[in-house]
């Protein structure tokens, strides 16, 4: 038996069936559309407002929650700094989604308008500023744009996670020791820390939207003649 | 009647609705190498069924075996061609890729070839049958990884063929196990995978694709109203070359 040719004939044709077996057609074009049509600064300007209102959301919940607690009303406090938990949570599943796409559209375009390097001095919880510091020095070590650019949505990945790790711990230990400070203050830490994410998230965003928006619409047109009917 | 003359006289009808099914849904210019692949294997099909003794030798399997290796490989390129034209970017990576799996493939079969004969055919076939799978797999792949869109019926073309290329090499590694008193279980059971990837194939070529209006941003209409001006060069503004 040919087991060698049988072994390579059964993983080229299993990698062969799962991908194309998954492959939808209806939104690699979709997504094409969106990269040629992409009204960036509208995008833009929905992205940036959609992030100030869930970090007023947040901020508002984590304040009344405070002021629950100070005036003695601590199972008030605790649900509302749920709540708040509950906003962040939505949140970061919105820029998780985000990222991933941000990702397979910057695999579309020739170049990607550059980043500055990642830095953990932005951050307040030491975990983030491990990530930003390990994230700085791995954008040095890479030379593409585009690699630097997919960097910074890793680390933007990561970021949201341990912030949301972070605010579902401090809410579980403020729900067993409410009057302990510390995990109040992590959690508006890590707050901050999301805030910053998504600063960082919106200039990515802007950035992958000019890259996006440098196809003129004359070769628009003759790119996504070549998409739909090759 | 017996079982293979059946089997050979439906994959006439199959192969024959196949082509009337490319024709009648304009799907023909998708592929060329492939309608010649789909008219080689009816030709050699029409001259065993008319006259099996001059073609049901040794010699002729072997000139229409090497036939369709090399329409394999030309359907292959050809679809990871029409695919990549529009993108250079992703045509750059895919081109390595096919390179390499083309060469590694030309390396082995040219290890085996002075020794290749029609008694033989089950050492050498699975390395022409596996460097075929593998610049359709190469091709799947950087379709996937780029996030090119491929037409329906190229797909189906790349999905049919691997599986039933995986059918026949494993029947040719029990062909060389049990020897030549498996060859008529051989033949019948290639043919009934072959008349199942003819059905599965004639099925999606007669399945109408829809085309695409273009959006608004880009134009006006569909494509072929806009008509754009040939390209003089390749599109290099978007690509996947990232």
């Amino acid at each position: 038996m040919p087991m060698l040719e049988l072994t390579l004939c059964t993983l080229g044709c299993a990698a062969l069936c799962y991908t194309l077996g998954r492959y939808n057609r209806a939104a690699t074009i979709a997504r094409w559309h969106f990269v040629l049509n992409l009204p960036a600064r509208r995008a833009l300007a929905a992205l940036r407002g959609q992030m100030e209102l869930d970090a007023a959301l947040a901020r508002q919940a984590l304040d009344a929650a405070d002021r629950a607690l100070q005036t003695g009303r601590t199972k008030e406090a605790i649900d509302v700094l749920r709540a708040a938990l509950g906003v962040l949570e939505e949140a970061s599943a919105d820029r998780l989604t985000r990222l991933r796409g941000m990702r397979v559209y910057s695999r579309m375009v020739r170049a990607i308008q550059p980043l500055p390097a990642p830095t953990g001095a932005v951050y307040r919880t030491r975990k983030l500023r491990v990530l930003g510091s390990l994230a700085g020095f791995g954008y040095r070590l890479l030379v593409g744009g585009a690699e630097r650019f997919r960097l910074w949505l890793t680390m933007l990945g990561f970021g949201v996670k341990i912030v949301l790790h972070g605010a579902r711990n401090s809410t579980a230990a403020a729900a067993q020791a409410p009057r302990a400070r510390r995990p109040w203050r992590q959690f508006e830490d890590g707050l901050s820390d999301f805030a910053t994410l998504d600063a960082s998230h919106l200039t990515a965003f802007e950035a992958l939207s000019a890259s996006l928006a440098a196809i003129d619409s004359s070769r628009r047109v003759r790119v996504w003649d070549s998409i739909v009917n090759p | 009647m017996t079982l293979a003359l059946l089997l050979g006289h439906a994959t006439k009808v199959a192969l024959l609705a196949l082509l009337a099914g490319m024709v009648m849904r304009g799907k023909l210019r998708q592929c060329w190498s492939f309608v010649v692949y789909v008219v080689a294997i009816l030709v050699s099909n029409v001259l065993q069924s008319v006259w099996p003794h001059q073609f049901i030798t040794p010699s002729f399997w072997l000139v229409k075996q090497r036939t369709y290796d090399v329409l394999k490989m030309a359907i292959a390129l050809e679809l990871a061609w029409r695919v990549f034209a529009a993108f250079p970017g992703a045509w750059q990576k895919a081109r390595v890729v096919l390179a390499a799996v083309l060469g590694l493939s030309t390396v082995a079969i040219f290890a085996v070839r002075p020794t290749a004969s029609y008694s033989n055919f089950f050492d050498w076939q699975p390395k022409i049958t596996t460097g075929a799978i593998w610049l359709l797999t190469a091709t799947a792949l950087v379709v996937v990884r780029y996030e090119i869109p491929i037409r329906d019926w190229q797909r189906a073309i790349m999905l049919g063929f691997a599986p039933y290329l995986l059918v026949f090499v494993t029947l040719m590694g029990l062909l060389k196990r049990h020897g030549w008193s498996f060859v008529s279980q051989f033949g019948t059971l290639d043919a009934l995978a072959y008349l199942s990837l003819l059905l599965f194939w004639t099925y999606s070529g007669w399945r109408r694709e829809h085309r695409l209006e273009l959006p608004s941003g880009t134009g006006r209409g569909t494509a072929e109203e806009l008509a754009p001006a040939p390209v003089e060069q390749p599109v290099e503004v978007v690509d996947a070359h990232a």
